[in-house]
């Protein structure tokens, strides 16, 4: 068995594990309480979904992300490099057939989200009040997805670092679900009902009106 | 090993464990980005004082029974045994630095309901003995008037026919009525204790020819601010079982935020039922009435520069934001509005019912610094709120930092712009009403 079936098959494993986990975690969600509103809504819960999910998270509908507009985009900036490498991760086998035409932007971007990483770990470290909220798992987890980040960029460059990219990979999947990665998950819970709680007591119409570019008017709809 | 007291916290930790507690207690990316959302950490910007470091105190204690880390490495995610000495940490923390007011949930990209975890905690306090006694007190004085009205009902109704006489000289019509408890009528107020919540509203009901009643009990909701579902449902419960017996068509709620917030939002989930009436803010009827043409209203009656105060439980929470802003354009020629406001307006340091808990006062004032700043900055002389609790932070502000300002209930500011059909030649004459100095309690 030569290195690339070893690590490849390791890959493969901690992928089955990862979402093996993850599933059960749903599930351990969904298992959970969550008693019907039976309060009379003002607007819909779908209004307010949809605008947790979209409108909601651009960096100017919060005053939060307002004020930290660099610190918010890089942290976009780094879950759009972390999509990117799951993406290149499940396409890493034929990566040899991947042109290069395809193969070079990805890695612009994982090589971006590597930097983005690396940012936010240091930040995580530089800043006072953030390094006393943050856990060894928090610091884990960024330098662990910046390392597959990089592992990535490397192998979508040069083949060669495939098999290194699969044991980074392998590491960072049996290492989600357990440690702080999992909140991936739980980010669709956590805006899930934010956006039911705006949607039905018809908060989200003032929300919109004021995520709109130029202050647009949206009609309450009943 | 755990005593008693812990025992308790934590079976109510785990009793409370839906999908939304569970939700919050784990998204969290401690990016720290809530921590400016708070009105507490924009006081005083000490760890203490970011959302996300207070979340931490209760996720701590969840993680070790239900994280892999939690329970098989504590210190790799800070996981922690609760004891009672942290158990008392979480709750002053829960009762004297959060207000709930959701400023922080608005502003975090993962949607982190905080206030759902330090009502958690204050749950976790309540059934374990740790609670503020005051808030206990006031809750089970509530309870016990409930369960006996009969002992309270002759005194409340001679106190209303003294009003009812205040209500004819104010209107000026001697066939003004304020009934108790009839049935049939379409609207079923509910109030807060003392004349400024029955009079102003008394007299709109009677401008716009609603058919309305008063009911023997307030609407101030103890067991809410306890985390104490069982209290509060039975609190509420007085008030659901006097609209179902008279029949009405709406409850309307007084001025308060939390009052308002629990009857409309949390009761028909406590009582898994969707109730044969509907239930709403007073300032939601009193918009109703502006649009409908049902009030004659004249805005220079108030001409002095007014800035309105969102409460929390209204805005962010209930969703009443825009109908006090239709009102206030009504009754008011120098309206202006706070920097900022709305949805994004902060706290004034009174809710979550620190107002009734005097042991917390040095820090209510303090966090109410942002509030005051805000309403400085406006130079208002009024300072409308629709909420009593804010009305009696903001009164305290008002004191402490020097505002120079009067603070008045929303429906004060109509009475005063309203022009009476007997009167078209001048405004009722509403003298603005002390507001209590005490926390309106049972």
């Amino acid at each position: 068995m030569n290195v690339y079936w070893l690590t490849g098959g390791l890959a493969l494993a901690a992928l089955v594990f990862s979402v093996s986990r993850f599933a059960s975690r749903w599930n351990a969600m969904q298992k959970l309480p969550f008693p019907k509103d039976l309060s009379q809504p003002k607007d819909t819960p779908q209004r307010g979904i949809l605008y947790a999910f979209t409108l909601g998270m651009a960096p100017w509908a919060k005053e939060s992300t307002r004020r930290h507009m660099a610190a918010y985009l890089r942290g976009i900036a780094f879950h759009v490099g972390i999509f990117a490498g799951l993406g290149a991760l499940l396409a890493s086998p034929w990566f040899d057939l991947m042109p290069e035409i395809v193969r070079v932007p990805l890695a612009a971007v994982t090589a971006f989200g590597v930097g983005m990483g690396i940012a936010g770990g240091i930040l995580r470290l530089a800043e006072h009040h953030l390094k006393a909220i943050s856990t060894p798992d928090d610091h884990a987890a960024v330098w662990l997805v910046t390392l597959f980040l990089a592992a990535m960029t490397a192998a979508l460059l040069s083949s060669a670092f495939v098999p290194a990219m699969w044991v980074v990979a392998a590491t960072m999947l049996v290492y989600a679900p357990l440690g702080k990665i999992k909140h991936c998950i739980y980010f669709y819970f956590g805006r899930l009902f934010f956006g039911i709680h705006i949607g039905r007591r018809g908060v989200v119409r003032g929300l919109i009106k004021h995520a709109l570019p130029f202050g647009g008017e949206v009609t309450h709809g009943k | 090993m755990e005593n008693e007291t812990v025992t308790t916290a934590l079976k109510v930790l785990e009793k409370q464990l839906n999908r939304p507690l569970a939700a919050a207690l784990e998204v969290c990316a401690r990016c720290g980005i809530c921590a400016e959302a708070c009105h507490y950490y924009v006081a005083d910007p000490t760890l203490e004082h970011v959302p996300a470091y207070r979340a931490e105190q209760l996720r701590r204690v969840y993680r070790r029974e239900h994280d892999f880390f939690g329970k098989h490495f504590p210190n790799w995610v800070n996981a922690q045994d609760l004891d009672e000495p942290t158990l008392e940490k979480m709750t002053e923390m829960a009762f004297s630095e959060c207000t709930m007011c959701r400023r922080c949930t608005f502003n975090c990209p993962m949607g982190v309901d905080t206030p759902l975890m330090m009502r958690a905690i204050r749950a976790m306090a309540t059934a374990s003995g740790k609670a503020p006694e005051i808030l206990v007190m006031l809750a089970d004085a509530a309870i016990e008037k409930g369960e006996n009205p009969e002992i309270f009902k002759g005194l409340f109704l001679e106190q209303i026919a003294e009003m009812e006489k205040e209500l004819q000289a104010m209107v000026g019509d001697p066939n003004a009525r304020i009934t108790v408890d009839r049935k049939g009528a379409r609207v079923l107020y509910v109030a807060l204790a003392g004349a400024h919540t029955i009079l102003p509203p008394a007299a709109i009901f009677w401008a716009a020819k609603e058919d309305w009643t008063l009911s023997i009990y307030e609407a101030a909701n103890y067991g809410v601010f306890l985390g104490d579902t069982a209290r509060a449902k039975k609190i509420a419960g007085r008030i659901i079982d006097e609209a179902k017996a008279l029949g009405v068509e709406e409850v309307v709620v007084a001025e308060c935020g939390h009052a308002c917030a629990s009857l409309i939002w949390d009761a028909p989930n406590w009582f898994q039922e969707k109730f044969p009436f509907r239930i709403r803010s007073i300032i939601e009827l009193m918009a109703d009435y502006v649009k409908a043409g049902r009030l004659k209203l004249d805005p220079t009656a108030n001409p002095e520069a007014i800035t309105y105060h969102d409460s929390c439980n209204l805005a962010r929470t209930s969703g009443i934001y825009e109908e006090p802003r239709l009102i206030l354009r009504e009754i008011t020629t120098n309206f202006r509005e706070m920097t900022p406001h709305g949805l994004e307006n902060y706290c004034c340091g009174g809710g979550g019912g620190l107002v009734a808990l005097p042991e917390y006062d040095e820090k209510r004032l303090a966090a109410g610094k942002p509030k005051a700043e805000q309403i400085r900055k406006t130079q208002a002389e009024i300072v409308v709120a629709a909420c009593e609790n804010c009305r009696l932070q903001i009164s305290d502000l008002n004191t402490h930092y020097q505002l120079n300002v009067k603070v008045t209930a929303l429906a004060d500011l109509v009475v005063k712009a309203m022009r009476l059909p007997k009167r078209e030649d001048q405004a009722a004459a509403v003298p603005m009403q002390p507001i209590a100095t005490v926390a309106v309690g049972e």
